[in-house]
């Protein structure tokens, strides 16, 4: 193995040198992170002072959380960052469904891999979603989820009910805590299976990407209008949860967005609509270049820069509507807001370390066969089976963990060994995807110096950095996970 | 890493910098784009590619310096990282780490 001469430190440098890991947010400010994913914010100019371990290195706040070295509550910032990394002794509490890959949708960026509402064979039988179903039950998570997805799952209406009962006995059984969740483009939504959604808590989420002319044109949809359907179907589950008297919970509608190159000029016109309709919270999904996107990606995509001007000026005029009044929040800000702030974890299984592959979620595909993940799922669809984990009717649970798959994946998303990542402001906040990595640039690990999400979330943190480090921004921003303490 | 005129075309990575592991690996991660032949040499490892631009060299030797920089840092974090690794995958079947 090659060695390089070692570098002995000083003994003055040694007292009091912090643990620290920085990022430039403007030319003259630094944002300072450390191990248990506490910040500060401190001057460029001050920070040789505090790598070096100087007289100046121990102001107040810096002490407080734990940036010197020789002044470190050990036992509270240890509590800290278990906290923040709740979710390594959870298990799988995610579990996603694909009913069907029928969609009478064509989403220009369509990532389930669907096929047309006639194909045959894709769809999941009721025998296996009740495998599923119990195969999700084993997971050692004191919480379930269980999403159901698809293409569209209502399409596929017998197994979606089937499950959905079985589901709720089996919680009602076991005493265990089980979260439903449907994705539906709601286009074959009726009255009588809304019923049968909300009398068995499902909680209801749909794709609304804007004001119905560009709604339409990214969710191409041959029986009419999206659009029209994806409101009426929101503003019925809106009233339902409205007008609850006690009884079953009836949980507020979501909604989330697809980020196109067509929603990047348009951000007010986007917010605007989800204001209009009353939706508290939009999530700003980035578009990733992984199924019928990849292949549409000069038509549809764009790069890191960018998307984080999107998301600047969003978040922007999100605030601007707050002042007014209005209650919006955006999703992915308050989740890693959760963590910045509040130190715990939101559950975001795209940022954390190691990832959620097959440790933090697993995908059933409408054949009974487990994937890692949903990308994972896609991208056996494409052609390459490498991150399939089992089948529901063959593997035996403690397989699934112990799958090369999920070994990979933990071990290539584990930000401690990333040459660009152990060292990045970021990293408690932050995780890789080994599906991007290796669908992208052609290994599980990546290479982050060159790798667009990387840049991505990169732009998200230096927002919300820049934003918290701003007292007026900061404080409207701080209070959107204000309520998320306990 | 030096390009020795001398010699029949290739890349030269010192072993003051470089392992050998770091160029093996390199080379097995071009190995779909470009075959890479590698031998010992005294003081280091060369590697030659036979088809090669001078684009892709460059590229084979920011790979080289990609695969040395993560075994460097395994030598730092490996403990910490497995046990980080160990305690999600033990969890998840059930176990207490």
């Amino acid at each position: 193995m090659a060695s390089r001469p070692a570098r002995r430190k000083s003994k003055k440098s040694q007292a009091g040198a912090p643990y620290v890991a920085w990022e430039r947010l403007a030319p003259d400010s630094l944002v300072v992170t450390n191990d248990p994913g506490n910040h500060a914010f401190v001057p460029a100019r001050e920070l040789p002072a505090l790598l070096a371990g100087g007289k100046k290195t121990g102001s107040a706040e810096l002490l407080a959380k734990g940036f010197v070295r020789d002044r470190l509550d050990f036992d509270g910032l240890c509590e800290s960052w278990r906290t923040r990394n709740a979710y390594l002794a959870a298990g799988p509490g995610l579990h996603i469904l694909v009913l069907t890959l029928r969609c009478n949708h064509g989403c220009s960026y369509c990532q389930s891999g669907a096929g047309g509402a006639g194909a045959k064979g894709t769809d999941m039988p009721a025998s296996t979603a009740r495998q599923c179903v119990d195969f999700a039950f084993q997971s050692p998570n004191p919480s379930i989820t269980i999403e159901f997805q698809g293409g569209e799952p209502l399409l596929n209406w017998d197994a979606l009910e089937e499950a959905v009962s079985y589901a709720r006995r089996r919680a009602a059984a076991s005493g265990r805590k089980l979260r439903l969740a449907l994705v539906s483009n709601f286009a074959l939504m009726t009255e009588k299976k809304a019923a049968f959604l909300l009398e068995n808590e499902v909680s209801i989420c749909t794709s609304l990407d804007g004001p119905a002319a560009l709604h339409n044109a990214n969710r191409a949809y041959s029986g009419g209008d999206s659009h029209g359907l994806t409101v009426k179907w929101l503003r019925y589950f809106q009233a339902k949860h409205d007008s609850q008297k006690g009884g079953v919970p009836v949980f507020k509608p979501g909604a989330l967005l697809t980020v196109t190159k067509r929603s990047l000029s348009r951000h007010r016109e986007i917010i605007d609509e989800y204001a209009r309709l009353g939706l508290e919270e939009i999530f700003l999904r980035p578009l990733a270049p992984l199924g019928y996107a990849r292949t549409k990606w000069d038509e549809i995509g764009y790069d890191a820069a960018q998307f984080t001007e999107f998301y600047r000026k969003s978040l922007d005029y999100i605030l601007s509507l707050n002042r007014k009044g209005v209650p919006l929040r955006e999703k992915m800000a308050v989740m890693l807001l959760e963590k910045i702030i509040n130190a715990r974890d939101p559950g975001f299984l795209d940022s954390r370390c190691p990832c959620g592959a097959a440790i933090g979620q697993l995908a059933y595909n409408f054949d009974g066969d487990i994937y890692t993940c949903d990308e994972g799922r896609m991208a056996a669809w494409a052609g390459d089976p490498i991150f399939r984990v089992g089948n529901v009717r063959t593997s035996k649970y403690r397989d699934i963990a112990t799958s090369d798959a999920a070994k990979a994946c933990a071990a290539a998303s584990n930000l401690e060994t990333q040459p660009y990542c152990h060292r990045c402001a970021y990293r408690p906040f932050c995780g890789v995807c080994p599906v991007y990595n290796y669908e992208v640039q052609g290994s599980l690990a990546g290479d982050m110096p060159s790798n667009d999400r990387c840049a991505l979330f990169k732009g998200i943190f230096g927002t919300l950095f820049s934003y918290l480090k701003t007292p007026g921004k900061g404080k409207e921003l701080a209070k959107w996970v204000e309520n998320e303490k306990k | 890493m030096k390009r020795n005129k001398a010699r029949p075309a290739g890349l030269f990575f010192s072993s003051s910098v470089y392992s050998e592991e770091a160029v093996r690996l390199a080379a097995f991660v071009f190995s779909s784009r470009e075959e890479v032949r590698t031998s010992k040499e005294a003081g280091g490892v060369r590697a030659v590619l036979p088809a090669g631009s001078p684009e892709l060299e460059g590229a084979f030797a920011n790979e080289v310096l990609n695969q040395q920089c993560r075994l460097d840092l395994a030598k730092k974090n490996s403990k910490v990282a497995n046990i980080i690794v160990t305690r999600a995958l033990l969890s998840a079947m059930g176990e207490r780490g």
